[in-house]
């Protein structure tokens, strides 16, 4: 199972409980649409695209995705989140061909 | 090199200027059909269950006008509605409107998400409409339209 990468950014930096931040996640995912073709053997390059996005808080479901492989290359997602405690956001995401994977990020509030 | 050769899949037969060997292609073309292929208006009613969907100023939609490339657009979509427990927005619905597949994305939101807002980055084939739909807490459809114009010569 290949290994991809991904980025979980919070924005603003500094956040406290009560905020709502916003959380932003990429990953580098060729997100082949199955319309393309490979310049050089003309064969047509199968379809292979992230179809399946979760956004977990501390285990709770906040957010779900179906996407099709309309979105870009590389895709990025990116929604809201109230700050309720500290903790961390895992995103789970799965892909046609049957990938599985996941990335987690720290939730740390400042206090006052 | 590789938003010339996405956008031959959906520019059909004009496709044939670019491709060395033209006696082929018009098989070849019949072949490159996605499987989730879906048109607008199939895809809205699958959404909305029939109900259709009204235009709102609730939805805000933020696209660019002009799209240099169209293999990566810009979509931000906020619905502007309360996130309580009992009343929130369900779900935002991103389409295009002459894409293979309209269906973009489907995003089931939760109350703790505090803000019905939602942002990626979308393929488009051609010059066309892209359509934001948003579920409210009370079962009806709101929507937002606005046109995008992808300025590749793609077809020559």
């Amino acid at each position: 199972m290949a290994k991809r990468k991904s980025l979980i950014k919070i924005k603003p930096k500094k956040y406290k409980v009560g905020d709502i931040v916003r959380v932003d996640f990429i990953v580098i995912h060729p997100m082949e649409t199955g319309l393309r073709k490979d310049k050089k053997t003309g064969k047509v390059i199968p379809m292979h695209y992230i179809n399946d996005v979760q956004f977990f808080y501390n285990d709770r479901l906040i957010t779900k995705m179906i996407v099709w492989e309309s979105i870009s290359t590389n895709p990025y997602f990116s929604i809201n989140m109230k700050i309720t405690e500290p903790g961390r956001v895992k995103v789970v995401y799965k892909d046609n061909l049957g990938e599985v994977n996941e990335k987690t990020k720290k939730v740390k509030p400042r206090k006052g | 090199m590789e938003r010339r050769g996405f956008l031959k899949g959906f520019a059909g037969a004009c496709a044939l200027t670019a491709i060395a060997v033209p006696t082929i292609s018009l098989a070849e073309q019949k072949k490159l059909k996605s499987p989730n292929e879906m048109d607008f208006k199939k895809a809205l009613d699958i959404i909305t269950g029939g109900k259709g969907a009204k235009d709102s100023q609730k939805v805000n939609l933020i696209v660019p006008e002009i799209a240099e490339n169209g293999a990566v657009v810009p979509v931000k979509v906020s619905v502007d509605a309360p996130m309580e427990k009992d009343n929130y927005v369900k779900s935002i619905h991103v389409l295009a409107t002459k894409n293979a597949n309209a269906r973009c994305a489907d995003v089931f939101l939760t109350p703790y998400n505090g803000k019905a807002y939602f942002a990626t980055r979308i393929k488009l084939g051609g010059t066309q409409e892209v359509v934001a739909v948003a579920e409210l807490g009370d079962g009806t459809f709101v929507k937002a339209h606005k046109s995008v114009k992808v300025t590749i010569g793609g077809c020559g």
